[in-house]
């Protein structure tokens, strides 16, 4: 994959770059500190995706897109501090905007948008076999057995995955992605790069203001829907 | 836009009403003018007369209008009263002359005099008069609406103002303990924790200084703030802090104060749960009864020391803001065991945000 960054900050180059270097697909990258030069170096490199801080000196980051030939445009995520250009991305048609400070998990899912674009088939193993029935989770020196079917909803907790049934929490020792893909995807959605729910739990949605979501479970549980899910989390649920 | 911008645009500098409206006020005049003249239509010429006198009254009756106008407020009265006096005599005057001249074409007067033309008051003088009474009496109830506009207007702005004070106190305070615990797992090089809670940080940020032009949002808007504020305080807690936020049905679309929520919770964990050495748990549970919410914070905390409590400025500040907003509509009740712990309870009218249309 080639990247380009640019960011009139070099602090904030930095930050981006370092976390592109965890990825082994992404081999290419390329920095600007402002538009012209980004400008200059687009119309004649083929480039994959370009993170794009907002509000730069000179071009903007929206701008440097407008003035681009459709053929040459990249892919883009839109850095910005701002909520309000939330919107403004959509229309742009950016794959997706970061907000200022970068949080990882949101990097890591703005970078799988833009892999699901580029047309590499999203990493889902083969061995998407029947979903597992039980998780087993450790409750001081013995093993205790979770039942799917008894799991309301399930939260990211440091190291562990918390299994929430009833007023308990069982801690797992796995990732969301293991816990995710080992689920039955017709009854457990995805709203949070923390958060699974399983559907027949959720009894009221309500937008935010920065087209986020409240989720209330039927027990009274508020849990947030993060924009990138929420329209998933609606199409589940048939809304 | 400022105050005074504000007021300006609503209130031209020109606030004195329209000449054809004064005119229109004293229309009524017309009517009186043809009851009193009823006896006289015996006489064959009388109708005519009326008439003459009537369209006479209206041509003076808007430059009269207009002179009166120019002068309100800009002479003392006594100067307005005999300016208006003169003015509308000599209208008079001018319309007695066109009545005699009138009067001789019919033959009925044999010749002009002029005595006759300066003693007559029937002509339009006491008509004229009682318009420039009018003109006076409703400029006055005019002048008054305005005034009463205004402080209508400069106290909904003051309370706005105080509203914005009142919520400004709270900001810089959820700030320092979390910088605090970002500076620590950054030279413990807990990288990941630093990054997660200094983006959350961002997070919060943003959602309140996005709401700092709304006076209420959303429930749900507000319990999402809350909650970044929790999970900012759940890294830095860690296991101490149980957390347990509820909502029942129909309660998220509810309109509240912005930064109602936040404050009583970084109470409940400043002077609760954080005073403790073993866990503790914080409770928020909003619910709907009918026309009015409820929103119940709970906490364990140390056995209370009798000073300092309620004082804390969050409370007393939330007290403020409820009761600015909804008067009598509310209370806030503080309760504090003895054992240790501290329940709050807000109850207040539920009033349902507008719809957010989805994008």
């Amino acid at each position: 994959m080639r990247v380009l960054v640019v960011d009139d900050e070099p602090l904030s180059r930095r930050g981006v770059c370092l976390r592109l270097a965890r990825h082994a697909d992404i081999a290419w990258v390329r920095e600007c500190g402002d538009g012209e030069s980004a400008l200059a170096l687009l119309r004649d490199t083929p480039v994959d995706v370009a993170f794009l801080d907002v509000r730069m000196p000179g071009i903007s980051g929206f701008d440097l897109l407008d003035r681009l030939p459709p053929a040459s445009r990249p892919l883009a995520v839109m850095l910005t501090a701002y909520d309000q250009y939330a919107l403004r991305a959509f229309e742009a048609a950016a794959v997706d905007y970061l907000l200022k400070p970068i949080d990882d998990g949101r990097f890591e899912e703005a970078l799988a948008r833009v892999r699901m674009r580029l047309g590499g088939a999203p990493v889902v193993d083969a061995a998407q076999a029947a979903p597992v029935r039980c998780f087993t989770a450790r409750i001081g020196h013995r093993d205790v057995v979770v039942r799917v079917d008894d799991v309301e909803w399930i939260e990211a907790s440091g190291d562990y995955v918390g299994l929430h049934v009833g007023a308990k929490t069982h801690l797992v020792r796995q990732t969301m992605q293991q816990i995710e893909q080992a689920l039955d995807g017709r009854r457990f959605v995805r709203i949070h790069r923390s958060t699974i729910v399983r559907l027949d739990r959720v009894a009221e949605l309500e937008a935010l203001s920065n087209r986020d979501c409240m989720v209330r479970l039927h027990d009274g549980t508020l849990v947030r829907a993060s924009r990138s899910y929420v329209d998933g989390l609606r199409a589940a649920l048939g809304l | 836009m400022t105050a005074t911008a504000a007021l300006a645009a609503r209130h031209p500098p020109d606030a004195r009403l329209p000449v054809w409206m004064i005119v229109l006020a004293g229309s009524p005049i017309v009517l009186c003018m043809a009851i009193m003249g009823l006896p006289e239509l015996a006489d064959d010429h009388a109708a005519a007369f009326r008439v003459l006198f009537a369209l006479t009254y209206l041509a003076w009756s808007v430059p009269i209008a207009i002179v009166q106008r120019h002068l309100w407020r800009k002479v003392p009265a006594w100067a307005l009263v005999a300016v208006m006096l003169a003015a509308t005599y000599a209208c008079s005057i001018v319309n007695n002359v066109l009545a005699q001249v009138l009067s001789m074409h019919w033959g009925r007067t044999p010749n002009f005099t002029w005595a006759r033309n300066l003693s007559g008051l029937d002509g339009c003088w006491l008509a004229l008069i009682a318009f420039c009474a009018i003109h006076a009496m409703v400029a006055h109830a005019h002048e008054l609406r305005a005034a009463r506009e205004r402080v209508r207007e400069a106290e909904g702005l003051a309370r706005d103002a105080e509203l914005r004070a009142l919520r400004y106190q709270m900001h810089p305070h959820f700030l320092f303990n979390p910088l605090n615990a970002i500076s620590a797992l950054v030279t413990e090089r807990r990288n990941d924790d630093a990054t997660r809670m200094l983006s959350t940080l961002g997070d919060l940020l943003r959602a309140t200084l996005e709401s700092g032009h709304l006076h209420e949002v959303s429930l749900a808007d507000e319990l999402a703030t809350t909650q970044l504020y929790l999970d900012i305080e759940k890294v830095r807690l860690g296991d101490r802090l149980g957390l347990d936020v509820k909502a029942g049905p129909d309660v998220l679309r509810a309109r509240v104060p912005s930064l109602l929520i936040q404050p009583l919770v970084e109470n409940a964990i400043r002077h609760g749960i954080a005073r403790l050495r073993e866990p503790g748990r914080l409770g928020v549970q909003v619910s709907r009864d009918g026309e009015r919410l409820r929103i119940v914070v709970t906490n364990d905390g140390p056995p209370t020391e009798p000073r300092g409590v309620g004082q804390a400025i969050g409370l007393a500040n939330v007290r403020e803001r409820l009761s600015r907003l909804y008067g009598d509509r509310q209370h806030v009740d503080l309760d504090l065991a003895a054992q240790g712990g501290c329940r709050v309870e807000i109850v207040m009218p539920f009033q349902a945000a507008a719809p957010r249309e989805t994008v």
